[in-house]
């Protein structure tokens, strides 16, 4: 009991009380330099740290809805693009097959209506042509069984005389 | 109970190698500790930080129970330093004491001497009082502390003051020397080698387990209430219990 016998024997040890207090001042500055003002700042750093990444979090998942709304509307857009181009290209296709169509019909019709004015002028061709030779081969013929020779107007003169007798038949 | 003491005098005033080295090698061992376990400090804390970053925290739940954030943080410092020094200072006479050839007891719990803690008490009452003034000015620092709630309360307040300077003081004190002064007793009574004697001597050693494990308990206790009575103080000096 060495301090309450000093205590009494009124010889106060102010010398160990001053060198406590001062060796915890001490210890104090120590402390702060060694253990409490680095652990201070780790702790307040995580801290400002936690909260920062909650906000982060918060904000990326906001982002990332955001995104997703817009990926879904994109996509129905896309998918309405698709079937409108798919529609298109169906009328477009229509269209075309029809024309096509139309110009084969029209281009036959014309081919036909040729082939046909070509065969009635043939025919006609045929008709003179065979004129001329029935007429030809007439006074071949008549002149043979005559045996003589005509005036050559007289010979169109009956040749002419023929023709309308064979008409008129 | 007059233990005999290695005391001297330095520019007139009077020292004692027991108390100044049992205090220093308390201080050296909050020192090291919290070298060795803040080593490397990192967000993601390890298990050495971590163990200190719970000493830290607890000493600054303490304060923060009792007094406004900002005087909380001005004062975690303080809190945190007291805490560790009175916790290593209580455990360290359990472990540890060393007596000369001379008889005196150079190495014990720091806290087991009236005087240290005495000390402790004194500089803890005058961060108080000096917070007081700070917080209140010294006009209102005085009303707060002698007229409050009432002027005629004045010699309560007086009494009260003197009372909290010897409660803490003694207190802790008185906890920790009771403490180491059964173990020595129980050691040297029934266990000493040289009064060997049977039965006793063998149960001297469950005895002495139970007494430390309680006395290591003790010595947290009366840590944690002796920072968190200095914020008490604190805060009714400030004038805001």
């Amino acid at each position: 009991m060495f301090g309450l016998t000093t205590l009494a024997a009124n010889k106060l040890p102010l010398g160990n009380m001053l060198f406590i207090i001062i060796s915890f001042l001490v210890l104090m500055v120590i402390l702060k330099k060694v253990a409490y003002g680095p652990l201070t700042k780790v702790l307040d750093e995580r801290a400002e740290k936690i909260s920062a990444d909650i906000d982060g979090a918060e904000t990326a998942r906001q982002e990332a809805e955001t995104l997703a709304a817009q990926r879904q509307s994109e996509l129905a857009e896309t998918r309405q693009k698709a079937t409108q181009v798919v529609a298109d290209a169906k009328a477009s296709a229509q269209k075309q097959s029809d024309a096509l169509l139309t110009a084969a019909a029209d281009r036959a019709t014309l081919i036909n209506q040729q082939a046909q004015t070509d065969a009635e002028k043939l025919k006609e061709d045929a008709i003179s042509t065979a004129k001329d030779d029935v007429a030809a081969l007439s006074v071949a013929i008549a002149s043979k069984l005559m045996q003589k020779e005509l005036s050559l107007n007289d010979q169109q003169a009956l040749i002419d005389a023929y023709i309308s007798d064979l008409e008129t038949k | 109970m007059d233990d005999p003491t290695a005391p001297f005098e330095f520019l007139g005033l009077t020292f004692d190698w027991g108390t100044i080295l049992s205090t220093l090698l308390a201080m050296a061992i909050v020192v090291i500790v919290s070298i060795v376990l803040t080593r490397q400090l990192s967000l993601r804390p390890g298990k050495r930080q971590n163990m200190m970053e719970y000493l830290l925290d607890f000493t600054n739940g303490i304060v923060d129970g009792q007094l406004p954030k900002k005087q909380a943080r001005q004062f975690g410092l303080y809190a945190f330093s007291l805490f560790f020094f009175i916790i290593v200072a209580n455990e360290m006479g359990m472990l540890l004491q060393l007596q000369g050839a001379d008889g005196v007891t150079y190495i014990k719990s720091p806290t087991a001497n009236p005087i240290v803690t005495m000390t402790l008490a004194i500089m803890t009452l005058m961060v108080a009082h000096g917070m007081g003034v700070q917080q209140l000015g010294f006009k209102g620092y005085l009303k707060n502390m002698l007229f409050t709630p009432y002027v005629w309360m004045l010699p309560l307040n007086i009494i009260e003051q003197l009372a909290n300077f010897l409660t803490l003081s003694l207190r802790l004190f008185g906890n920790i020397f009771a403490g180491e002064m059964l173990l020595t007793l129980v050691a040297n009574s029934l266990a000493w080698p040289g009064h060997f004697n049977g039965f006793w001597s063998v149960l001297a050693l469950p005895i002495e387990m139970v007494w430390q494990g309680f006395s290591l308990f003790i010595g947290g206790i009366q840590a944690y209430v002796f920072v968190i009575l200095t914020g008490v103080f604190i805060a009714q000096l400030s004038g805001n219990e």
